[in-house]
């Protein structure tokens, strides 16, 4: 039996010597880097070719939004919604927007203002109803007309759609799970959260549109300057729209500040501020 | 962003105890192997024929170990990047030493001394939630060769 022996064995031949903690969070590192840079470079992919999609696909896509958020077609328009309307319709002009936009009111408390595909604006009764005069509304519906004109909604549907794509094929989520995925983004259309660029953009094709319409753009930080008193004042309302749907926007007062230089550059002292019509939100009914 | 945190408490608690159990269970290992030095294993399937008489009879040791979700993780990131699975590693190390610990501990119930024909299979069980591997058996078995008392 001397051939037959069972040596002892070193410890550690098939057990790899790295710290599993040290291993585990270099490869978490290696792999978040390469998943940021695909998705980075996904992004700017979209960002470009979104940007070809005819205006009309986008107004097919916005069929497929919620219909609850829309007015019911046959109910008459209240005069606040024809006021919007038109004078939506003239900024639109003084903008030179290529597509066509269509107001909807939101009968909800909140302050709030958005952009979505298709070149639909809705715009809160809660936001109204704090408006001082006619230019500070001015103010929020062309900064609005400019992100469609920009086609901001479709640039921020295509880089979510792209990165639900890549995170979905990542996890190796099924082909069903996707086009129910692929469906539910549609519903989600009037949560688009813009970049802060692009933000930044539409305030100042907006103050643009002000000048172009009313000659001067007096009063089109007004519902800013309301915004950071109220915060002031610890009210939640006004908080929500910035922490809802328009948190990329940029703070409330580098956008003052902006407003402030462009009217101190471009406004000789003259110009009027225009009222509001008399009881146009007139209290519902109903 | 819930499923984010249950997955960090998840991997951090597959850490915490996983790391535990692997650590106490090399060392149970070391110590029990030193003590069953005595009772030799071979894979040669026949013993030199100046063994004596004996007597032979089948022997083996089972063992499954399962995977915690620090493991888990591990493997999955791994899988993206190739290379070395050392978090599955350590885990099929410990099981196959485990299973010849017990088939040695079946020998020396016996009186055996030896073991001859020594095999190990292994199979992974539970393939879970998109075929994740949950646990993995290991099962040694061999010939015991008894020597004659008399």
């Amino acid at each position: 039996m001397t051939d037959y022996r069972n040596p002892p064995i070193p410890e550690g031949i098939n057990v790899h010597p790295q710290h599993p903690l040290k291993e585990f969070f270099w490869m978490l590192a290696a792999v978040g880097i390469a998943l940021t840079v695909a998705i980075a470079l996904l992004i700017a992919l979209a960002n470009y070719l979104v940007t070809f999609v005819p205006f009309e696909m986008e107004q097919r896509l916005a069929q497929h939004m919620e219909v609850n958020y829309f007015q019911p077609g046959d109910a008459p328009p209240t005069p606040a919604l024809i006021y919007l309307q038109s004078l939506g319709h003239s900024l639109a002009q003084a903008q030179q927007a290529p597509h066509p936009i269509r107001i909807h009111l939101l009968d909800s408390d909140d302050i709030n203002a958005f952009a979505t595909l298709g070149g639909h604006i809705f715009i809160s009764r809660g936001l109204l109803e704090v408006m001082p005069n006619e230019n500070a509304l001015a103010m929020v519906l062309a900064h609005e007309i400019a992100h469609i004109s920009h086609r901001d909604p479709i640039i921020a549907t295509g880089r979510g759609l792209t990165v639900a794509l890549a995170i979905m094929s990542l996890t190796g989520v099924g082909d069903g799970a996707m086009a129910h995925q692929l469906a539910s983004q549609f519903s989600l259309v009037t949560q688009l959260s813009f970049s802060r660029s692009a933000e930044a953009a539409a305030d100042l094709r907006a103050l643009e549109t002000l000048r172009q319409y009313y000659g001067h753009t007096l009063g089109a930080d007004a519902l800013f300057n309301y915004l950071v008193a109220e915060q002031g004042r610890g009210n939640a309302l006004a908080e929500q729209p910035l922490l809802a749907l328009l948190n990329s926007h940029p703070l409330h007062a580098d956008r003052i500040a902006t407003i402030n230089a462009f009217t101190g550059s471009n406004h000789n002292g003259q110009g009027q501020l225009t009222p509001l019509p008399a009881n146009w939100l007139a209290p519902r009914t109903d | 962003m819930e499923s984010l945190i249950i997955l960090v408490v998840l991997t951090t608690l597959g850490y915490a105890f996983g790391s535990v159990i692997e650590r106490r269970h090399f060392a149970s290992i070391i110590a029990r192997e030193h003590l069953l030095r005595n009772i030799m294993c071979f894979s040669a399937r026949t013993p030199p024929s100046d063994i004596g008489p004996v007597d032979s009879q089948l022997v083996g040791g089972n063992v499954v170990i399962s995977i915690d979700y620090f493991k888990l993780i591990a493997a999955a990131l791994r899988g993206l990047i190739g290379g070395r699975v050392s978090a599955y590693e350590t885990l099929v190390e410990r099981a196959r030493r485990e299973a010849i610990l017990r088939m040695k501990v079946a020998a020396q119930d016996l009186g055996a001394t030896q073991i001859f024909n020594v095999k190990l299979e292994t199979a992974s069980i539970y393939n879970g939630y998109q075929q994740q591997t949950g646990s993995v058996e290991v099962y040694a078995y061999g010939t015991a060769l008894i020597p004659h008392t008399s």
